[in-house]
């Protein structure tokens, strides 16, 4: 008796240990496991972007980086893009929010994979890459220049200036301020192209299950591939994280509170589209170098909608363990954090009719700290 | 200079405009977590920076309704919601305590209607909801319910002389709220965070139909569902003025004010 009371401890134990991979029930349903397919392969595919004549040149790339790192492009000459989006922290800050020449209200996005965004910014102001690289330089609270500092910072460095007209094919047009600097943009939006995560742990996995390959699947941790049921599964994850970057690049509300202080609030993409709506740079207008005006649709039919009060973008999952803390106004410190939020998410901030793409979800410790380990698994570490 | 001229005329005949369109803001919600961070002073200076002369106020609990009404009393039409806290929506019909916490506040306080609350269904069959609906008649008050058209057609079978809002105008097509109003001649239907109707400040045909022929029926409403949405009272407003200009003058002031008046019983306020 007491022997085999030990004995079924011991099998319970392993079980425990072991999760229930070694079970009779598979740990990913067929369901699960078509959903998971479809955030592969990786990398994906890119085109580049015909709104940029310059995307993919190499020249542009160069200049582009030399930009990117130049403090001398900011108003007091000591902050450039990197100190935000410094590529040591992920292209992000390790900061809640953005700290420019005062704290901004929201945390510094990662560049990671921004070549595959359809909207740029927490709240998609922009539709292109390059006026959202435009758009920190003039910023009183970033990098606080204007366009006539800005061009006479490239033109009066020898380098800057000659490599503008390697690409460009004539010099920085002082007269002009609006069309150097929105080639200056599409330079920075060249190297930021380049930016892109290599593949994960999830990516070999994924992989591994299409072509059926039962030994390579099983490498993947056992708490990842029980967070995997989570996130593919009851979690709903994918109605908004989908695809190969984890994102349907649109905006949703996520139950993030976001009152800035008292009586102040981000009203996300509500405020969004007013801005972008009253953009010149956008790929529907004369900037834009693409004569089919690809894309342009979607500026041209977006309109404000109630929802859209509060709502952000919906962000990538891959890289997060470089990019903590998480969420617009960077308001969750850890990955358990925003499983956490996501565990017991106030549905009452939601308004929803009939079904409910988010409900709490009563998460044990042991399946918080799977679901994280699935989103760790994202990461190229 | 002229176009300076012609700025300031824009602008004035903006701010004339919202001062000939008073808005009755049939669905705002003050509930305990917006009485933190938004204090009641604070709330009804939004209201009248927005151009609402009116809103029926519902809360959960009910403190932050009775506040608004001390501080605003020219403005706030109270309205009794049957939650104590939010996160009760889907429950409460199941708790018969809900119904000692309504008895008790209408013993105290003085409301207009009891709602917004949650129903769906066989939802209205439930004792709760059977004695929310008695009560109501026993004090003659406006049902403000978020309901299904199912759930609407049961509570007209259980008091057919009630009179309800019917909160989203029920999220569905307008040619089906055409059909409930036909139905009822006392349903109303609020337009809360529905956009359907509005195509960037002109109104969409289906529903320019709706508002033709049922010219008393419908009513505008932020919802202020997460305490955030304060500050979406403004914007809402602006942009309810931009639609409704789409419209005859008379429908506009109809559904800008006049038919949340006339539905409350209230004085016409002009
Ligand atoms: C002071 C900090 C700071 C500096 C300096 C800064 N950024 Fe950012 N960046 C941010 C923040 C904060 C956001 C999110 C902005 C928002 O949502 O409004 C952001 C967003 C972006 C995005 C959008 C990413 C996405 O996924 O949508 C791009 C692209 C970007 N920055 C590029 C740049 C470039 C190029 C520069 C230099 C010209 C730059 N940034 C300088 C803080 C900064
Ligand atoms: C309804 C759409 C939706 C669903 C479903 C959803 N998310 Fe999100 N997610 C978002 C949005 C929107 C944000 C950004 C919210 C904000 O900042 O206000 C976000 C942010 C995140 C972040 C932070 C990323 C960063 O860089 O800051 C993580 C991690 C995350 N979600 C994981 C999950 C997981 C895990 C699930 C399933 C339990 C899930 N999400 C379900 C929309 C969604």
């Amino acid at each position: 008796m007491r022997v085999a009371g030990r004995l079924l401890a011991l099998v319970v134990l392993t079980l425990l240990a072991t999760g229930t991979a070694n079970s009779a029930e598979p740990v990913l349903s067929q369901s699960q496991i078509d959903k998971l397919l479809l955030h592969g392969p990786w990398p994906v595919q890119w085109d580049r972007d015909p709104s940029n004549r310059v995307s993919g040149n190499p020249n542009a790339i160069a200049l582009g980086r030399d930009l990117f790192f130049s403090p001398k492009l900011s108003g007091n000459g000591k902050m450039s893009c990197a100190t935000c989006h410094h590529p040591g922290r992920g292209w992000t800050d390790r900061l809640p929010q953005g700290l420019g020449t005062t704290k901004l209200d929201r945390n510094t996005q990662s560049l990671f994979n921004v070549r595959l965004n359809r909207w740029f910014g927490w709240d998609g102001q922009n539709d292109n890459l390059w006026a959202q690289s435009i758009r920190p330089l003039l910023d009183p609270k970033e990098m606080n220049a204007s366009a006539g500092h800005v061009v006479k910072v490239v033109n009066g460095d020898p380098e800057l200036a000659e490599a503008y007209e390697n690409v460009f094919g004539a010099a920085p047009d002082t007269a002009n301020l609006e069309l150097t600097l929105v080639n200056l943009g599409k330079a920075m939006a060249a190297f930021q192209e380049t930016i892109v995560s290599g593949r994960s742990p999830f990516d070999a996995f994924r992989d591994a299950l299409a072509k059926g390959d039962e030994k390579a699947a099983s490498a993947y941790p056992a708490a990842a591939k029980r967070g995997a049921a989570l996130f593919f599964g009851r979690g709903n994850c994918t109605f908004c994280h989908t695809g190969p970057n984890f994102t349907n690049g649109e905006f949703q509300d996520a139950g993030v509170p976001y009152f800035l202080g008292p009586g102040r609030v981000d009203k996300g993409r509500y405020a969004g589209i007013g801005k972008l709506k009253a953009s010149k740079l956008t790929l529907a207008g004369d900037y834009s170098d693409d004569p089919a005006k690809t894309g342009a649709w979607k500026v041209r039919g977006v309109r404000a909608l109630h929802r859209n009060f509060g709502e952000f973008k919906v962000p990538s999952l891959r890289n997060l363990t470089q990019t903590a803390p998480y969420m617009h106004n960077g308001s969750l410190a850890t990955l358990e954090d925003v499983v956490r939020h996501y565990s017991e998410i106030d549905v009452e901030r939601l308004h929803a009719d009939g079904t409910r793409v988010l409900a709490p979800l009563h998460l044990n410790d042991r399946e918080v700290k799977d679901l994280v380990a699935f989103l760790e698994s994202l990461s190229t570490g | 200079m002229l176009r300076l001229i012609a700025l300031f005329s824009l602008l004035l005949s903006a701010s004339a405009y919202a001062e000939e369109l008073p808005i009755f803001d049939s669905h705002i919600h003050y509930s305990h977590d917006a009485v933190e961070f938004l204090p009641p002073e604070k709330i009804a200076e939004i209201l009248k920076k927005s151009g609402v002369k009116k809103a029926l106020v519902s809360s959960s609990d009910d403190r932050g309704t009775q506040l608004l009404v001390k501080h605003a009393p020219d403005i706030v039409v109270p309205a009794l919601r049957p939650y104590r806290k939010r996160g009760e929506t889907g429950s409460w019909m199941h708790d018969p305590t809900i119904i000692e916490y309504v008895e008790d506040l209408l013993k105290r306080h003085k409301y207009h209607a009891i709602g917004e609350f949650h129903a769906f269904d066989e939802d209205i069959e439930t004792p709760v909801l059977q004695r929310i609906i008695q009560l109501a008649k026993e004090h003659d008050l406006l049902l403000h319910a978020h309901s299904d058209a199912d759930a609407v057609d049961r509570i007209f079978k259980a008091y057919p002389e009630a009179r309800v809002l019917w909160a989203h105008s029920g999220f569905v097509r307008p040619e089906r709220v055409r059909e409930m109003l036909r139905k009822y001649k006392n349903l109303w239907a609020d337009l809360a965070f529905r956009s359907d109707h509005d195509d960037n400040g002109k109104v969409v045909p289906q529903w320019r139909e709706a508002f033709e022929e049922f010219p008393d029926r419908f009513m505008v409403g932020t919802d202020t569902f997460a305490p955030e949405r304060w500050l979406y009272v403004e914007d809402h407003a602006r942009t309810s003025r931009a639609w409704l200009s789409d419209l005859p003058k008379d429908i506009a002031e109809k559904i800008a004010f006049r038919n949340a008046e006339t539905m409350l019983r209230l004085q016409p306020s002009q």
